[in-house]
């Protein structure tokens, strides 16, 4: 049962045919070709999958294309989206919060959704709101540096 | 000249594409024609294969090909050609791979692999390695001399030992007659999942008019991997071409044909179409490699002043079902029992033994982790009995430079001192405890360590300068996330007198780039950096030749900075594009070939006989911890871990700050939380939510400490530092939880159970 | 990775359709609202939805709001992260964010709803003992009209409860709670992060006219028995002294012999049932604190 649906993915409309049991995860790396969401377990474990639903963190591999209709969806290849860098994408790379880098853009994406609301965050809260995204490297050190520095830039109204 | 490069904390190359979500990883591939492979598993431990039906699942509509062990009856193995692709006849462990289905969608997959009928006939398994090896315990391997062996690695005919080695040095008993004290204490170390982000994943494809193979993976050893296949299929390497792609992390268990192998099969199949196979989650966990459990008896005397007097070791390694790198780890990690200390008597058995369980391989540490947590933990209890101080007892015995390693090597860059004073000192070793009020109570730990790199090894790579004065710089050594592109590229730009953005570092192809040992055993930086060294020496010379002909000066009046060549007194005199403007008039590029191995070092003189056990260099580490135990509960929380480690030299302080921080991390969660829970061969925690790995809250401050002893063969005095990283961490843990509350926990994991249950009893 | 087994779909706009597609429907539909558990499940291979019943289109189930002077009602579609942040809950229910917080990740709070969480009757859930000691009340719809439970007699067994074919949970009410309580909800897991409850303790306690009189106590325990249960007897003993240090011992023992907790992957019975204890006596200690430094009037 093939089902036409609209979804607004990084700002733009995109019109396609999903079958019910096919997960937003499945659809954005396959159907979109934006493979920067990653699948690390399937079930909702590592947040590797982790997109920006209407500004908010979700696990992409628990949510079923359907539903992300009629909100505004965010990837990870949606921040630079204007042409230059996210102040967080510019500050992994400055604070080497990246290793293998299959975590990154669930924590970026972690990230935006806690900075974009509080700039300010400190680092228990970030601990808090990042402990969904799992990295095996341990970049955790780095990353919570990262995003302390991102904040700060976006405070200064970035 | 000062390099501009080397030293300092570049941001990594790969950065850009990996905060952007470019990166592509194998899992992200999709290729014209691309069919899903999946697989069927044994859900038997152990079990003899009567009958494979597949012909109900080659009719699912898009299912294209459905094989067994009989359509691919090879076998492989990088050191003991032990394993089938697929089970041909038997099964040894649960999850060992029966049948291989490929197809339009994971949906048709899914649906063949429910319709494939197997007939078993079940037949008694073993899982623990001791009652592996008692008489008349099930075989797991019948004719086992009969395999292929790529190396010295001797097994049991008759019995479950894949491969044993013993050591011996001095008079033990001697040794032991002449200590004040003896102890005898049994250590385990559990088997730990690497759980890297990315699961196994692969492409291969196959074609039928060139009989050849073309397989994208992020192993850590793309020619190594050729060749395993080489030898396993009987087809020439050069009909073998691996693509590596970015990996999603690796730790060693991307160190063997893994995906590679089950992609390959069906790829035989399927008249040209490449396949893609991506492992679940579950299956990354208990069908792919492990660490090696381990149970280590160390027999140790000491003089009551603290020195040694002599060590035995016996080693019992759970091998699972095939050999995988196991024999080597065996060897070679056990001869890290010896410790960075003096003992002058010195005696080891270790065996390899066979179980009926997912196999283990090659991590992280590579058999340094298992024995550096029981002699690490057996030094605190030699301490505690003799009444020293646990750092003074080790500062008193550890190696110094120049001191002959048991094989009588001499040790040349020994930073072991040095660690220890530097990790003690960060953690405020000696000051009084503040222990806060109620149930919890804080301790400190220490535990130091050291581990030889693979030796000999090689590594070559080629540099090509286009006629612009571009620098591609082909190696295999596979950018796993330790930042491998970054630090060769640093490396190149200062050998060579270029700028940093003026090289690429493209993903390694084995078709185009030569040979490399692989990204294993802490190496690339010393033996690819050297080959980059080697190759972009020629690159200079071969410039500053044609400057001098093209300037009409001397070369030795010339230099190559930041892609300009300067001539002594006069200043720039020509840039590097102009330069082979002129030489490259119709085009053309310069390519020099970079050649390193370990193998003629002088440095690896010993004894006779005993220079396999050589290393062309020695990583030592101290981590030192200290923790918050509540006495209530039996929860660890560690507050603080200081982890200093001897580089060499830091070609990039900040991507060596990862690996000491990521190791910390890794050896944390494998010590605190990771644990398999077995039933019968199964493993029931098959998902993240039950195999616990460390978060973002469950990590400490920690102070990486980079120790810089220099190495004079190094490329820029370099070492390595990625795999010794994690061992000491989790002896640290359990000697500062024994500080905190005075239970001593001898087998991993630190679990509060079992914290609190020593609790109970010791009261 | 698995991918999910097609099903049929249904997606009612209203909750009169969605009770005739659930009793009319010949295949055994399942609810889908957050879908963290139900999805996961499905991918494991633990059952097999012939049909899914989408609630997300029905209007009305995802609000929290006051009902008078009374009591708070929390829509079934609320999603865990919305209770976690909602001002009003925070105001008159603090336990509920406390309990929310502890749920998942960030990430999974942001799916996952308080109905699915309830309707799913694991013996584990996060909310279920908070809710229960906050004397929580189950709005239900079905074949035969609406009614309401409270949440206590809800649950039968792991992933069992009363609701009948055709049945849902349309939201949930919470009482205001009366002067002088504190609450509190503790939970142990394994590592930092989200993490499944091997133990989870909530205690809801209402002091009389002096700070050690108890005059009311609740006490709901998780992941220690079938079902997330209310302590009965352990309460019982609570109220019949005053609070001493000697008298939350006594009912810590209580507690622990209440509670039927057994041995599996993530924890044995006995340490179980130690923590069980522990947690108890650390819940009933900072609810305790809580009573008193609370206002005497809400």
């Amino acid at each position: 049962m093939k089902i036409l649906i609209e979804l607004t993915v990084n700002e733009e409309l995109c019109r396609l045919e999903v079958e019910p049991q096919q997960t937003l995860l499945e659809v954005l790396r396959e159907a979109l070709h934006l493979t920067g969401t990653k699948e690390g377990c399937g079930l909702g474990d590592c947040g590797t999958c982790m997109v920006l639903i209407d500004g908010k963190p979700v696990n992409a591999c628990l949510m079923l294309a359907l539903d992300a209709q009629r909100h505004q969806i965010t990837t990870i290849e949606g921040l630079d989206n204007r042409g230059g860098l996210h102040p967080l994408q510019q500050s992994f790379i400055d604070a080497g919060a990246v290793q293998c880098g299959f975590c990154t853009p669930g924590m970026i994406l972690s990230a935006k959704a806690l900075l974009d609301i509080n700039p300010r965050a400190g680092k228990e809260e970030i601990k808090k709101t990042l402990s969904g995204v799992l990295c095996r490297c341990g970049s955790y050190p780095k990353v919570i540096e990262a995003v302390l520095a991102a904040g700060e830039k976006m405070k200064g109204g970035h | 000249m000062n390099p501009l490069y080397v030293g300092k904390s570049i941001p990594r190359l790969d950065g850009l594409e990996k905060v952007t979500g470019r990166a592509v990883y194998s899992v992200d591939l999709a290729l014209p024609g691309m069919l899903h492979g999946d697989i069927l598993r044994s859900p038997l431990p152990h079990a003899r294969i009567l009958e494979v039906d597949l012909s109900e699942a080659r009719k699912v509509p898009g299912v294209k090909v459905a094989i067994s062990g009989r359509d691919f009856p090879f076998m492989f193995g990088g050191m003991i050609k032990d394993q089938p692709f697929l089970a041909i006849d038997r099964v040894r462990y649960i999850g060992e791979p029966v049948a291989a289905v490929a197809g339009e969608s994971e949906l048709a997959c899914q649906e063949a692999l429910t319709k494939i009928r197997v007939r078993y006939e079940e037949l008694p398994a073993v899982f623990d390695p001791r009652d592996a090896l008692a008489e008349g315990a099930p075989l797991l391997h019948e004719g086992q001399e009969n395999y292929t062996r790529f190396g010295p690695f001797e097994s049991v005919p008759g019995t479950n030992i894949c491969s044993t080695s013993t050591y011996a040095l001095g008079n033990v008993q001697a040794g032991f007659e002449a200590a004040d004290e003896i102890f005898t204490d049994e250590f385990y170390s559990h088997a730990v999942a690497h759980s890297p982000m990315e699961v196994h994943a692969a492409l291969a494809q196959y074609s039928p008019d060139t009989d050849s193979y073309t397989v994208w993976s992020p192993t850590d050893g793309p020619h190594r991997r050729a060749k395993e296949l080489s030898d396993a299929l009987g087809i020439p390497i050069n009909r073998i071409r691996f693509i590596s792609m970015y990996s999603g992390g690796g730790f060693g268990g991307k160190g063997t044909l893994v995906a590679e192998g089950l992609a390959v099969a069906m790829a035989r199949f399927s008249k040209g179409r490449p396949i893609k196979v991506v492992f679940t989650r579950e299956a990354e966990l208990t069908a792919s490699q492990t660490r090696h459990a381990a149970i280590i008896r160390l027999k140790t005397g000491m003089k009551q002043d603290g020195t040694f007097t002599a060590r035995q070791a016996d080693i019992v390694w759970d091998k699972g079902a095939y050999a995988s790198k196991g024999p080597d780890v065996a060897k070679r990690g056990s001869l890290t029992v010896f410790g960075p200390y003096r003992i002058p008597n010195l005696e080891l058995v270790s065996r390899l033994v066979y179980t009926n369980k997912e196999i283990a391989g090659a991590y992280r540490g590579f058999g340094t982790i298992q024995v550096t947590w029981a002699c690490e933990a057996q030094m605190d209890i030699i301490a505690e009995k003799l009444g020293m101080d646990p750092l003074e007892i080790r500062l008193k015995n550890c190696m110094q430079e120049e001191d002959l390693y048991i094989n009588g090597q001499v040790m040349r860059g020994v930073g072991s001192k040095e660690t220890l004073l530097k990790a003690s000192q960060a953690i405020g070793w000696g000051q009084a405890k503040s222990s806060p009020n109620g149930s919890r109570r804080r301790g400190m730990g220490i535990a130091t360590t050291l581990k030889p790199t693979v030796t000999p090894s090689d590594s070559y790579c080629l540099i090509k300068v286009s006629m612009d004065g571009s620098v591609t710089l082909l190696s295999s050594s596979v950018e796993v996330g330790a930042g491998q592109k970054t630090i060769l590229a640093q490396i190149a730009a200062d050998t060579i007198g270029v700028p940093l953005h003026s090289i690429s570092v493209p993903h390694s192809d084995t078709s185009i780039a030569p040979f490399d040992f692989g990204v294993t055993s802490s190496r690339t930086t010393f033996h690819m950096g050297n080959a980059v060294r080697d190759a972009g020496g020629k690159v200079r010379r071969k410039i500053l030749e044609w400057a001098q002909d093209v300037l009409k000066t001397d070369a030795a009046r010339l230099n190559l900075i930041e892609g300009k060549i300067l001539e002594e007194g006069v200043g720039e005199r020509i840039t590097l594009q102009a330069l082979l403007a002129k030489i490259y008039q119709r085009g053309g590029s310069l390519l020099e070939v970079g050649h390193y191995s370990s193998a003629q070092s002088a440095s690896l003189q010993a004894s006779p006989d005993l220079q396999y056990m050589s290393s062309i260099f020695w990583m030592f580490a101290t981590h030192a911890a200290e923790v918050e135990v509540d006495t209530q509960t039996g929860i660890v929380k560690v507050l603080k871990i200081a982890a200093a480690h001897d580089v060499g030299k830091a070609i990039n302080p900040a991507l060596c700050e990862q690996q000491i921080e990521g190791s910390v991390i890794m050896g944390l969660s494998n010590a605190l939380l990771e644990e398999f829970k077995m039933k019968n061969g199964r493993i029931l925690n098959d998902t993240l939510a039950d195999y616990k790995l460390a978060s973002m809250m469950d990590i400490p401050e920690i102070i990486p400490i980079l120790v810089e002893t220099g190495h004079a063969e190094g490329p820029f005095g370099a070492k390595g530092v990625g795999e010794l990283a994690a061992a000491p961490t989790a002896p640290a843990i359990a000697n500062a939880i024994f500080d905190a509350v005075g239970v001593r926990i001898r087998d991993l994991p630190l679990t509060p159970e079992k914290i609190l249950k020593a609790l109970r009893e010791k009261k | 990775m698995k991918r999910l087994t097609p099903f049929s779909y249904f997606e009612p706009a209203t909750l009169a359709e969605a009770v005739e597609i659930l009793s009319g429907s010949k295949e055994k539909a399942y609810l889908l609202a957050g879908g963290t558990d139900l999805l996961i499940r499905m991918k494991r291979g633990e059952i097999a939805p012939p049909a899914l019943v989408n609630l997300k289109r029905i209007s009305g189930l995802s609000s929290i709001e006051r009902e008078g002077q009374s009591g708070i009602r929390i829509g079934a579609l609320t999603t865990i992260a919305e209770i976690e942040h909602s001002s009003a809950l925070r105001a008159s229910h603090t336990l509920m964010a406390e309990a929310a917080t502890a749920l998942g990740s960030p990430s999974i709070r942001n799916l996952a709803t308080l109905g699915g969480n309830i309707g799913r009757a694991s013996p584990a859930s996060d909310m279920a003992p908070s809710l229960i000691v906050l004397k929580a009340r189950l709005n239900i719809s079905g074949p035969r009209g609406n009614k309401q439970v409270g949440l206590e007699s809800f649950f039968t067994g792991p992933g069992t409860t009363i609701l009948q074919p055709g049945e849902l949970i349309t939201s949930v009410f919470l009482p205001d709670p009366a002067a002088r309580s504190g609450a509190a909800y503790l939970k142990l897991g394994r590592g930092g992060g989200m993490d499944c409850a091997l133990g989870c303790v909530a205690i809801f306690l209402t002091l009389g006219n002096t700070d050690t009189e108890v005059k009311e106590v609740l006490v709901a325990v998780g992941a220690c028995s079938a079902i997330p249960m209310r302590a009965n007897k352990t309460e019982a003993l609570i109220l019949s002294g005053s609070l001493t240090d000697g008298h939350i011992q006594e009912a810590a023992m209580a507690v622990a012999a209440e509670t039927s907790p057994i041995t599996d992957l993530r924890a044995s019975e006995s340490y179980r049932r130690q923590m069980v204890q522990v947690l108890f006596s650390r819940a009933l200690k900072l609810s305790w604190s809580r009573a008193r430094s609370s206002k005497d009037t809400h």
